[in-house]
């Protein structure tokens, strides 16, 4: 074969794979994420002035260059705040074991500044993961925070001697560039995570 | 990473009326408190064998100086937990404690909690005691 030849048989055949890549794109549609809702615009985050669960301060920047699964509870919740971040280290923990890189960071924004401390928040994120990190910090720039992106929290009383916290129950997605991008509505189940969130983290 | 700790349950019942127990207690599961918490939950399914409805009024444990009857409901998006004055369970049917709904709030813990002890109460009298062994 010349050389003429060759170079007309290998133009041919890339145009051919090249046609039956751009066919399978267009006939085969992406896949979607079945629970999560992926926001239109991406909401950038109010900048905010609260401290880590090792007391340093954070701010918004905190959530650059990695995927964060955000989760607003408080210590003193004893079913719903576990259960979700038992979900959450569950999903992480099929993520890792599936071999999917970058794993995302659990985070709990406590909306209970007053008896959240950052000991206390260590102690309690602790226990589902060594990569986790919590917020708390002062309730004022919290509300900053979260008044920014739509999250409600009130604080009420069950009993006499007792409060807890009202709060949203969502779990918020913050992509790579510290935006507001996605969510997670109840009820939480750890394969909604494992399922949705490769497809959100490649869709970017 | 699991706290929730399956528990063996000793169930005694405070009454019986012929074979069947008035009301019996299963699935007993007792989330262990965190570290440095003072709170934890408690699961359970309560089934009532007689032929009228079951009011527990409150419940009370030696391990515990305070434990709640609580329910945690998600409305529009916002998890709330709301306390419970009593817990009616009817006629031949089960009132299901569980994850995300209705639960025990258990709060200042005493001792080294190996062994718990659950006091149901209606209006006049302890209706169920569930002694709960830790299997650690």
């Amino acid at each position: 074969m010349t050389p003429r030849n060759l170079f007309i048989v290998g133009v041919a055949v890339t145009a051919i794979f090249t046609g039956a890549w751009f066919s399978w794109r267009i006939m085969t549609p992406p896949a979607e994420p079945v629970v999560a809702r992926v926001l239109p615009m991406p909401i950038e985050l109010p900048d905010f002035a609260l401290v880590d669960h090792t007391g340093a301060p954070i701010g918004r920047d905190a959530f650059n260059g990695q995927w964060d699964l955000v989760f607003f509870g408080f210590t003193h919740c004893p079913d719903i705040c576990p259960l979700t971040l038992q979900v959450l280290a569950s999903a992480r923990q099929q993520l890792a074991d599936a071999g999917h890189q970058p794993l995302p960071r659990i985070v709990l924004v406590s909306v209970d500044p007053e008896r959240d401390t950052p000991e206390k928040l260590a102690q309690y994120i602790g226990y589902f993961g060594a990569d986790n990190l919590g917020i708390t910090g002062d309730l004022e720039a919290l509300r900053e925070l979260t008044s920014g992106i739509g999250i409600f929290f009130e604080k009420t009383s069950t009993h006499a001697d007792n409060y807890t916290v009202d709060h949203s129950a969502v779990v918020i997605v913050i992509d790579p560039d510290g935006k507001f991008s996605a969510l997670f509505s109840t009820p939480h189940e750890a394969e909604n995570f494992v399922n949705d969130l490769p497809l959100l983290m490649s869709g970017r | 990473m699991n706290r929730v700790i399956t528990l063996i349950a000793v169930l005694f019942v405070a009454s019986c009326s012929g074979d069947v127990a008035p009301l019996v207690a299963t699935d007993v599961r007792l989330t262990a408190p965190m570290p440095g918490m003072t709170m934890s939950a408690g699961y359970l399914t309560l089934t009532n064998n007689t032929a009228e409805t079951i009011t527990i009024s409150h419940v009370t444990s030696p391990e515990f100086g305070n434990v709640e009857l609580h329910e945690t409901i998600i409305e529009d998006g916002i998890a709330r937990m709301a306390g419970l004055d009593h817990l009616d369970i009817a006629a031949g049917a089960s009132a299901v404690l569980e994850p995300g709904g209705k639960h025990l709030m258990l709060m200042q813990p005493v001792g080294d909690l190996q062994e718990v002890t659950l006091d149901f109460h209606t209006d006049d009298a302890v209706a169920l005691t569930v002694n709960v062994s830790i299997d650690n």
